[in-house]
């Protein structure tokens, strides 16, 4: 009879240990070699993680940072193909087990959302717009937006601060709008009140400028004439930074 | 035919051409599909400049569950797409329990993995319609060896009727790190299912170990097996790896036409021939 385990075990127990660290003793591996595996694949997950996150990195104590790639590099299962994909399932798995309050970082969600955010929109694919033309009515015209966007909400300003008691001291309802430019391929941030980031939904949905407006006083939003001024001059503004790309011909 | 990795860190010179001008280039699809934007523009503007050969990273063949199915159909319109001449992978495993560890794992080598490995490779040449050449890696420990590395590699190539990869390199590190002849090594394999070559650069670490750093030039000693390596075998494309430490484009355009004249030397038969 053949005692020895078949090479799926062997595997299994080959890559356990390069994940977790747990002891293990397979015939032929050298100790130190196996030691050599562990730390190479350590290193490249947590530099992935550093460059992917940087604001995040230099804001957490070393320590902490450490057992945080640790952890998910043990416990969690990587999925992506693409190395460059495995910093979102850092963040996913960071929501998942509510590290906020775990790590007590409780911007962490945010800040990790912002910084893949980022990544997330230089390297998305391409999105054709729909056909669209320059001039056109801004309060009656549907718009046409450039496609290639993210709109997030956090509850602190993590776009602005990186300073944690300066962050703790802000919370409240934060917006930032990412979107990429057509020709550069540069990610711009835009910095949107709660009423401008409602816009931007909106509009995204097709409804004209006009109809969010005649919408808003049932969020409770005084419509004045220099509220429609302040979001034309908005949108205009995002058409030269080609987030708006134009009207609906 | 001597390529050069494409990198996003030369990717500017190597589409203008004028300081580094490799015969064709080659990359790993993981690394550039599902990609928009600014890199996508980039990856355009080299493929019309170069023919193309993908290295893929991720499919680890050795491992013990099935390979995933929606990554391939991702990689066969890649493959397509770009028209990719030579799609290779390694006789190794990077995933097991469904978890990526994204490093090219050293496979048991015995019977059951080389079957099993050989199986999973026909599956997905037949997949994909075409044959896989498949690199022999650098690996720093055996593990559990029941046959040595050779018959371990014959016995997957002639089951799964794949092509090998012959990364010198890998090959000159793994005789230094386990102690065995390699030319000795190479003779035992089979040299008529090379397709392609791989040149890369190391570097020493300790007295009994080299990593494969591609970070440093390719080594003398490297080069003498490479051209011993050629003259077994008929002419195939030939790559320079430069992954880490990229020096100036001249040095590497150097290394590029100092392979190149030894392909030419020990080759020149068959470009007569042809
Ligand atoms: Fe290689």
């Amino acid at each position: 009879m053949n005692s020895s385990p078949d090479s799926r075990v062997l595997q299994q127990r080959f890559t356990t240990h390069l994940r977790t660290g747990v002891r293990t003793t397979i015939p032929g591996v050298a100790p130190d070699r196996l030691a050599h595996y562990r730390h190479a694949i350590f290193h490249m997950v947590k530099d992935t993680m550093e460059s992917a996150y940087p604001v995040t990195c230099a804001n957490i104590p070393r320590r902490k940072w450490d057992h945080m790639v640790k952890t998910f590099f043990a416990r969690h299962a990587c999925t992506a193909h693409q190395v460059w994909k495995l910093p979102l399932e850092f963040y996913t798995y960071a929501v998942e087990n509510s590290w906020d309050e775990v790590y007590d970082v409780p911007y962490l969600s945010d800040l990790l959302a912002f910084e893949w955010a980022e990544i997330e929109v230089f390297n998305m694919e391409d999105v054709a717009p729909a056909a669209f033309v320059a001039t056109g009515d801004w309060r009656e015209t549907p718009l046409v937006l450039n496609p290639e966007y993210r709109l997030l909400s956090f509850k602190y300003p993590v776009h602005q601060e990186a300073k944690r008691a300066r962050l703790l001291k802000q919370q409240g309802a934060w917006f930032v709008l990412l979107h990429r430019e057509p020709v550069t391929g540069h990610v711009q941030f835009t910095g949107l009140s709660p009423w401008l980031a409602f816009v931007t939904e909106q509009l995204a949905a097709g409804i004209t400028v006009k109809d969010i407006l005649e919408y808003a006083p049932q969020l409770g939003i005084t419509v004045t004439v220099e509220l429609e001024a302040d979001t034309v001059a908005f949108l205009e503004d995002m058409q030269r930074r080609q987030f708006v790309f134009g009207f609906r011909p | 035919m001597v390529g050069l990795g494409f990198r996003r860190e030369f990717a500017e010179e190597m589409i203008s051409g004028t300081l580094i001008s490799p015969d064709f280039i080659e990359f790993a699809p993981e690394n550039w599909m599902n990609i928009g934007g600014y890199w996508k523009k980039m990856l355009h503007r080299v493929v019309e400049k170069y023919p193309v050969l993908c290295h893929g990273l991720s499919l680890s063949l050795g491992s013990p569950e099935e390979p995933d199915s929606t990554f391939l159909r991702y990689v066969k319109s890649f493959l397509e797409e770009y028209k990719v001449r030579i799609y290779s992978e390694h006789l190794s495993y990077s995933k097991c329990d469904n978890a990526h560890l994204y490093d090219l794992l050293p496979m048991p080598f015995r019977m059951d993995a080389a079957r099993h490995m050989a199986a999973r490779i026909r599956k997905v040449q037949d997949y994909l319609q075409r044959p896989l050449a498949m690199e022999i890696i650098s690996y720093y420990t055996p593990v559990a060896p029941e046959m040595s590395e050779a018959d371990f590699i014959n016995e997957v190539v002639q089951r799964s009727g794949c092509q090998l990869l012959l990364d010198v390199n890998n090959i000159y590190v793994n005789a230094f790190n386990h102690q065995y002849d390699a030319k000795a090594f190479i003779a035992q394999l089979p040299l008529d299912r090379v397709a392609y070559i791989h040149m890369a650069g190391h570097e020493q670490v300790a007295p009994d170990m080299i990593l494969d750093t591609h970070g440093h030039p390719i080594a003398d000693p490297v080069y003498a097996l490479f051209e011993w390596t050629i003259q077994q075998i008929a002419p195939v494309p030939v790559l320079l790896e430069r992954d880490f430490n990229i020096p100036q484009m001249q040095d590497l355009q150097a290394e590029l036409t100092r392979l190149k004249a030894i392909c030419h030397q020990q080759w020149k038969h068959h470009e007569l021939v042809a």
